[in-house]
């Protein structure tokens, strides 16, 4: 079994005496996959991904990049925090040269420039210059021509309209694909990452509340229709909501469903937001390939 | 950007261990401030050069001119000369002072405050950088050229000072405060000092603004409590008077009163027992001389060295601080 690209162990994080943001988090992310950390505003997506970044140390527990404590395995991460920042005063081609230079050994000017080429940006503009989502396809280009093995990214896609959007998660893609690497993003937008990731992480109130591949997770859950006043043991309910004659549910099925349910897959959103709506859902157990990968 | 040509390697161990060029970066990054602190250092090391060739000499000659006029009722001599000196002396000294203020608010503003709040430390720390090395590379380049810069000033302004010693007669003497700081090393000590609290001030308060106000604070407080411990950092040299004299001798002086018959050591009632009145007060006491602990010239630079001494531990404990600092917020394991 490889070593996973991401690996938290009761990780938890409190900034002062304030509440914790971040708490009791136990995941497994396998290396290769392209995972979502979806959760609302203020849920503590940020706090994780700058703690796998080895930029703030964990109050609590544990996070294992790569196999290493995440500041020796820095320099084979890359990161885009979400304010995507960049040093004003340089231009496009100077923030590249700079990267060239910081990162001897293992920078790939191509990949760089490749990204930055898409926007149709002015090498020899200032950053300051930039608009928002300029300034992310250079901060993206910073990241992926360290050409890391886990990518981490903040909020990467928010700055931008949807053309850049989708040209920007092409090329995104096409490098994970290409060379193998782990990407890690997070966003309260599902729709956003719905189409490339294959993986989630969904965390909200500070706490891991689901992980797994996505088409496990989905296989796991059924949304089903009853006649109001049905019994739903002994199957685990996510949720249950009856409007007139009818309730409506997201299960874990433990069994057959009866024949004058319906039952359908839900949609990535579906889950997540049946997750959200109800902080008292029982989280499911992990799932099989993750058990596997533990070993 | 040959490194485009090769075959990505996977594994970290396969990469060379290259060391990221970061001292050009940092001069890019803070092109301007170098420009501006050059120049600046330029601009003050030529009013040194001024004062101490054509300034002292123009004062000197107007001095003696106004010397060798004795009684006589109508003398000229070139009035304009002697106060020009004396503006451009405080002018200069006030300059090298600054210094240390200039190097400490930019060091917490520019140089680390805001990389700290606007979040491109985070961006150096997640290229190949460590924090520890962003840091370190942060406080030896600056103060390299802080060291320079405000060793020449201090070196220039004790040159000028001392040309126009024995030749102008209102120089300033070696333990006037502002000259006593400004012709030694305390300015190099205390600048050395403004950086690291600077640094340590922009990692703790991660705000620009603030961090540049705390570390001119903290080089103001750290000036006030050398200075006012100066006195006491060298032994000092004790002269005793008669009554008659009163206390007498001059230098940096640490305090002065009247011995006791007993040995003792008493407050001066009043300083000379030509006056009756004091006569009886001092013979009341049982006072037997006047005495006066000083500091004579020769005490200029062991007073000098301790004081920078205690300065440049303040700034490694301040750096000690900034990297401890850095090191439990981003929880690097090793440098």
């Amino acid at each position: 079994m490889t070593v996973p690209a991401l690996e938290a162990d009761a990780l938890g994080k409190r900034f002062g005496r304030r509440a914790w943001a971040l708490r009791d988090c136990s995941f497994r992310l396998p290396a290769g996959r392209v995972c979502a950390v979806v959760g609302p505003n203020g849920a503590g997506k940020s706090t994780l991904l700058a703690l796998a970044a080895g930029l703030l140390a964990p109050t609590e527990g544990t996070v294992r990049v790569l196999g290493a404590h995440p500041a020796t395995a820095r320099p084979r991460v890359g990161f885009v925090s979400q304010d995507k920042p960049l040093y004003p005063q340089l231009t496009v081609a100077e923030t590249l040269r700079m990267g060239a230079d910081l990162n001897p050994g293992h920078w790939d000017a191509d990949t760089a420039h490749r990204a930055v080429a898409g926007g149709d940006l002015d090498p020899g503009r200032r950053i300051r210059a930039l608009s928002g989502g300029q300034r992310t396809r250079v901060a993206l280009a910073l990241a992926l021509g360290k050409r890391p093995e886990l990518l981490l990214l903040d909020e990467p896609m928010a700055d931008l309209d949807p053309l850049a959007r989708h040209e920007l998660m092409g090329l995104l893609m096409g490098e994970a694909a290409a060379h193998g690497t782990t990407v890690v993003m997070s966003s309260h937008v599902v729709a956003e990452l719905e189409d490339s990731c294959d993986h989630l992480l969904l965390v909200g109130g500070g706490q891991v509340r689901l992980s797994g591949a996505i088409d496990d997770l989905l296989a796991a859950h059924t949304r089903v229709t009853a006649p109001a006043g049905a019994d739903l043991a002994p199957h685990e309910v996510v949720e249950s909501r009856t409007t007139g004659r009818q309730l409506s549910a997201v299960i874990r099925p433990s069994g057959p469903l009866p024949d004058d349910w319906r039952a359908h897959t839900p949609s990535l959103e579906e889950l997540v937001l049946s997750y959200l709506r109800n902080p008292a859902a029982p989280a499911p157990a992990p799932a099989p390939e993750i058990l596997e990968a533990a070993v | 950007m040959t490194a485009a040509l090769t075959t990505p390697a996977a594994p970290a161990a396969a990469r060379p261990a290259g060391v990221p060029r970061q001292w050009r970066w940092l001069a890019r990054l803070h092109r301007p401030s170098l420009i501006g602190g050059g120049a600046l250092v330029l601009l003050a090391a030529a009013a040194l050069v001024w004062l101490g060739g054509p300034l002292t000499d123009a004062s000197a000659a107007a001095w003696k001119a106004y010397n060798a006029c004795g009684f006589t009722p109508r003398c000229s001599y070139d009035q304009s000369a002697i106060l020009l000196y004396k503006d451009v002396y405080n002018y200069v000294t006030f300059a090298v002072l600054a210094v240390p203020f200039l190097v400490a608010a930019w060091a917490g503003g520019a140089l680390v405050g805001r990389e700290t709040e606007s979040g491109t430390a985070r961006l150096a720390w997640t290229q190949g950088v460590s924090p520890a090395r962003w840091l370190a590379s942060r406080l030896v380049l600056p103060a390299v050229l802080t060291v320079a810069g405000t060793g020449l000033l201090a070196a220039l302004h004790r040159w000028a000072w001392a040309t126009g010693r024995d030749r102008i007669d209102t120089t300033k003497s070696w333990y006037d405060a502002a000259t006593f700081h400004a012709n030694g090393i305390v300015p190099v000590g205390l600048a050395l000092a403004g950086l690291a609290a600077g640094a340590l001030a922009g990692l703790v308060l991660r705000r620009a603004t603030a961090a540049l106000a705390a570390a001119a604070v903290a080089v103001g407080v750290l000036w006030g409590a050398v200075h006012a411990a100066l006195p006491y950092l060298w032994p000092s040299v004790t002269r005793v008077t008669t009554l008659d004299e009163g206390p007498l001798g001059s230098g940096l002086h640490v305090g002065e009163g009247v011995l006791t018959a007993g040995g003792g050591r008493a407050a001066a009632p009043c300083l000379t027992s030509q006056m009756q009145s004091c006569r009886d007060t001092l013979a009341d006491m049982g006072a037997t001389a006047f005495y006066r602990d000083l500091h004579p010239a020769s005490h200029y630079w062991p007073l000098q060295l301790v004081a920078t001494g205690i300065l440049l531990a303040v700034a490694g404990l301040l750096t000690y601080a900034a990297f401890r600092v850095l090191r439990r917020t981003t929880g690097t394991a090793r440098g």
